[in-house]
């Protein structure tokens, strides 16, 4: 991100802001298959039975979990990885 | 990129930002692909608690280590074919 002047970083956030969003839905969304896939096998009621429920609360709750711990780790090699110099980031 | 060539070379704005797009871009898809299969190969689907359980954790840790890891190496792995190819000439990333 070197090198852009108040106005270029002003359009890149702009740009990033926007592509967030998308983001958040596309995660949304295969949260939404995942948990469904893996709780909601029985289609001999019309609604989720309270089992399905639980589980799916239960799997939103553990992903999110995750999901931040997946990101710290990123955080943490992303960075050692741009100091050594190495492929992605600059 | 800019650091191979000693500093930016005359790049109008709209270069400039769709350069440091493309990187964000990249970053964010590598986290994306790693999410996916950390997920998948580190947390069961029966799903007895909301929390992470301390084997889920220490494996997703694991994972993100491995995950950039196996990326070094096949990065390493393929400039020394294009090198190869290329007689020495390398590969410019």
């Amino acid at each position: 991100m070197d090198g852009l002047n108040a106005a270029e970083q002003r359009e890149l956030a702009n740009r990033m802001e926007r592509k967030q969003m998308k983001e958040f839905m596309t995660m949304y969304s295969k949260l939404v298959q995942r948990c469904f896939d893996d709780c909601v096998n029985d289609f001999t009621t019309k609604s989720l039975i309270s089992r399905e429920e639980g589980c799916v609360m239960r799997c939103v709750d553990k992903f999110m979990k995750g999901s931040q711990r997946l990101n710290e780790r990123f955080q943490e090699q992303n960075a050692a990885m741009m100091q050594s110099g190495q492929l992605p980031g600059r | 990129m800019s650091f191979l060539f000693g500093g930016a070379p005359k790049m109008s704005s709209e270069q400039k930002i769709a350069a440091a797009e493309t990187e964000v871009e990249m970053i964010t898809d590598m986290f994306n692909r790693l999410s996916e299969s950390c997920s998948k190969k580190c947390i069961p689907n029966d799903y007895r608690e909301g929390d992470l359980n301390k084997g889920e954790s220490v494996c997703l840790d694991r994972c993100v280590g491995k995950f950039f890891e196996v990326n070094i190496k096949v990065s390493e792995k393929m400039q020394g074919v294009a090198g190869q190819q290329q007689g020495g000439a390398g590969l410019s990333l």
